[in-house]
């Protein structure tokens, strides 16, 4: 890690977010600007994050009021915060928000990567998240999102409780240190603020983030793989989500020998999934020592701001695992209803799931005039932009023809199976067709 | 040894797969008596990436040449390639106990010390190749074995390989129920019959051009100072035509070898070429001078990159180098050694196997080199040693036949 202490600071807010920067301390020890806020006096003891606020136990709004100074001093001269913290807790739930509208009113950039709650774990805290959730995503320059259900792969049931949340947590992880890493400015090749906004700050839309780490010469091909393989990305039986996307935010990070051929292939590589007409700002930081694994993280959203009203909601989103996304119209609703019926029981049984989805889609019935508005407008935006990329983008895409699927033959930096005159940049004559 | 008069080589290649059956002659001389062949499917840049095609692949070829010489094949020199090969220079010593006549022990010794370095843990060692010896600092004796002195030296070239890779070749022949002989790296069995002992005595750079690679030596004072592989071959040639002229790879590789030039389109007659229309082809015009400049880019570039290598391997080694050989099937492209000349500023010439008698029409083709390599590198290698002594030698692994000096 590279980051200067005063530039960003990590905050880890109630016992899902002092776990994540528990874990961030382990995996990046050295780490600076970490900031542990917790009301659970054992839990902020065992943290190995130096920095910490205990928030007295009780009302939370109260105990905001008294470490809001604190927090204020602790956060003082730096450029960014990271909120990090799960949803749907009393403690989380309220504290993200009220801290994030403290570093807003701060000056500083503000943004956040929050865990909502699994469906198992009951409706009312599934209607705080989604609470939380709506108020972070209006303050914050930028949210991710990790839902805990579509994580599982939407088959939660098979996997063991305990297995589910360090999944969670390792997810939660991640994110934040692809939102980090994004963010620090040492890389050769920089993401702007101004693109994670964009592809982040959107009201109300889902965020799909991948990750993935491989060594060895095969490292780029397995790294990408992995990261394309996360449910967030590719949710099972459906297409990748990256499709939907008008922006894709990708970062690599590793050893001082990424080559522009490995960056130019998983570009291409991304763009054949995604199609011609997304954008993808890259970020790559390479300082690591040679040798070191190679980190791939891709962050993209869909849906919020974008989306069009009732009419096509009900053939795209019907499947949904998030029940925020689902039901726009009372038809579509009692659709998710009638599918969710047959089903076997959850583990908080079969009546509290069903009134759970109803509840859920009275949440998504509140949220949805905050999504329209700007539907249309950006919708429109989007589409300008796609068109404007593709002449560029063509300049980028690379061919490698036959040996697509092979092992690239990769020497002084360069992917040698791209043809000589296109690396070269040579025009030619076209053939014409008779 | 079934029968120690025969030598039969295998090259699994990119394109095609080639057993060449040569009987041994007088003086180190071989005479081919035949070749089995057939493409090559499931191998890709030298390296087998479809075990069951190719070993099916192997049994044709097998079978082909079995066919055509009446020898029963049961035993066979096997070249390897493939990008995953490195190579290096080193030096191994050996403090003799007091002034001693140097034994042939010791002389294993000197060579056990030389390998001695660290090599990736994937990897083995495929060839420890003497370059010379040194006696109390007495430089290039060239047999040291008798004489007194009190520190031994070798300078030794090493090339070692990723092991699984190796075995996959090698696993592909046994379930054939076939024996192998040794393994034998490419070049260094092209560079039997592509150079005379003069060029390697003088300098040169023999450079074999294949489908999937291209495979690479440089002999000075007649021992081996470098020798490497680049995954670039006729392969990357076609496929650049493909994807620059829009046209499927079956006839872009047609357009290459009918059509196909590499000199600098500076000199081009230019001009359109008309492509015919065929059952799974729309024809279409192709602009002479383009498909010239995609293959011209192409050529320099790997022998810009060979340059560069010898050049980073070891200073002044370019000087050294007095000729380039140029050998391979796709070394049959026109204006190819022009455009060598240009790169390497020295002579060239492109070259098939010489030195061997037989069926003309096999050795004077350049992209039997290699196959032809192996069965003179085994009259060689077997010369000096008696048959048991093989046996012994053949049990401690890869590449450990080729103790003696190359030549």
């Amino acid at each position: 890690m590279s980051t200067s202490p005063s530039r960003r600071i990590l905050v880890g807010i109630g016992n899902a977010g002092v776990t994540v920067l528990d874990l961030l301390s382990v995996e990046c020890p050295g780490m600076t600007g970490l900031l542990a806020v917790n009301n659970d006096p054992d839990s902020l003891n065992a943290s190995i994050v130096r920095d910490k606020i205990e928030v007295p136990e009780g009302d939370p709004g109260e105990g905001f009021r008294v470490i809001d100074d604190e927090f204020g001093r602790n956060v003082e001269g730096a450029s960014a915060v990271i909120l990090c913290g799960g949803l749907g807790g009393e403690t989380g739930s309220f504290l993200l928000p009220a801290l994030a509208i403290r570093a807003k009113s701060a000056g500083l950039t503000t943004m956040a990567c929050v865990g909502m709650p699994f469906s198992f774990e009951g409706k009312h805290k599934r209607d705080l998240a989604e609470r939380a959730l709506e108020k972070l995503q209006e303050i914050c320059d930028a949210v991710v999102v990790i839902g805990n259900d579509q994580l599982s792969g939407g088959s939660p049931s098979i996997a063991a409780v305990g297995e589910a949340f360090v999944l969670s947590d390792r997810t939660l992880l991640a994110a934040l240190l692809a939102l980090t890493g994004m963010l620090s400015t040492s890389g050769p090749v920089k993401i702007t603020r101004a693109d994670i906004h964009h592809v982040l700050g959107k009201p109300g839309a889902l965020t799909h983030f991948g990750f993935g780490k491989a060594e060895g010469s095969n490292r780029l091909h397995e790294a990408l793989e992995r990261a394309l393989k996360s449910p967030l990305l590719t949710p099972p039986g459906k297409g990748s989500a990256l499709k939907e996307s008008s922006m894709i935010l990708l970062l690599l990070r590793g050893a001082k020998d990424i080559s522009f051929a490995e960056v130019q292939a998983v570009v291409g590589k991304i763009e054949q999934i995604a199609g011609d007409s997304c954008q993808i700002k890259v970020g790559v930081h390479a300082d690591g020592p040679l040798g070191s694994a190679l980190e791939l993280y891709l962050l993209a959203s869909s849906g919020g701001t974008v989306r069009k009203p009732a009419k096509t909601s009900e053939s795209n989103e019907t499947g949904e695992p998030s029940s925020a996304d689902s039901a726009n119209s009372p038809s579509s609703r009692i659709g998710t209803i009638g599918t969710q019926l047959p089903q076997p029981p959850q583990p908080t049984g079969e009546e509290e799931m069903l009134s759970g989805h109803i509840e859920g889609a009275k949440g998504a019935d509140e949220l949805f005039p905050v999504q329209t508005k700007p539907a249309s407008k950006s919708g429109k935006k989007v589409a300008a932009t796609s068109k404007q990329m593709q002449g560029t983008l063509a300049l980028d895409t690379y061919q490698r023809g036959r040996f697509d699927k092979s092992e690239p033959t990769i020497v002084e930096g360069e992917d040698l199976d791209v043809p000589t005159f296109l690396r070269k940049g040579i025009k030619l004559n076209p053939p014409t067709r008779k | 040894m079934a029968n120690e008069q025969i030598f039969v080589g295998l090259e699994i290649g990119t394109t095609k797969i080639s057993v060449i059956v040569a009987e041994a002659r007088a003086e180190d001389q071989i005479s081919i008596l035949g070749v089995g062949e057939t493409p090559s499917r499931g191998v890709r840049k030298g390296e087998i990436v479809d075990m069951e095609t190719v070993t099916e692949c192997v049994r044709e070829a097998i079978l082909d040449a079995e066919d055509k010489t009446n020898v029963e094949i049961g035993n066979v020199w096997v070249a390897i390639t493939g990008s995953h090969l490195a190579s290096f220079n080193n030096r191994g010593s050996l403090t003799l106990r007091g002034e001693r006549q140097i034994e042939p022990e010791d002389l294993e010794a000197v060579e056990v010390n030389a390998k001695e370095v660290a090599i990736p843990t994937p990897n083995t060692f495929l060839h420890t190749i003497l370059q010379a010896y040194h006696v109390d600092g007495n430089q290039n004796i060239i047999d040291p074995l008798k004489s007194e002195g009190a520190l031994l030296e070798a300078d030794f070239h090493i090339v070692h390989g990723i092991k699984t890779r190796i075995h996959n070749t090698l696993r592909c022949i046994e379930s054939l129920k076939i024996g192998i002989e040794d393994v034998v790296l490419s070049s260094l069995a092209s560079a039997q019959v592509i150079l005379s002992q003069d060029q390697k005595n003088y300098g040169a750079l023999m450079i074999d051009i294949g489908g999937g690679t291209t495979d690479y030596l440089v002999y000075i004072d007649g021992a081996i100072r470098h020798s490497g592989v680049l995954a670039l071959g006729g392969d990357h040639i076609t496929n650049d035509i493909s994807v620059g002229l829009r046209l499927p790879i079956a006839r872009a590789e047609l357009l290459k070898i009918e059509e196909g030039s590499a000199s600098d389109p500076v000199s081009s007659e230019g001009g359109i070429i008309s492509l015919k229309n065929d059952p799974r082809f729309l024809g279409c015009d192709v602009d002479r001078i383009s498909l010239e400049t995609i293959i011209h880019l192409r050529v320099k570039e790997i022998f810009e990159l060979i340059r560069r290598d010898i050049e980073s391997s070891g200073e002044g080694m370019m000087d050294l180098i007095r000729g380039v050989m140029i050998t391979g099937g796709c070394s049959k492209l026109k204006g190819i050694a022009q455009v060598a000349e240009e790169v390497f500023d020295i002579p060239v010439e492109l070259t098939r196997a010489r030195n061997v008698s037989g069926a003309t029409q096999i050795f004077e083709d350049p992209q039997y080199s290699t196959a032809i390599g192996l069965t003179k590198y085994a009259r060689l290698v077997t010369k000096n040693i008696a048959p048991e002594s093989m046996l012994d030698r053949f049990t401690q692994g890869l590449g450990s036949l080729f103790k003696k000096r190359s030549r």
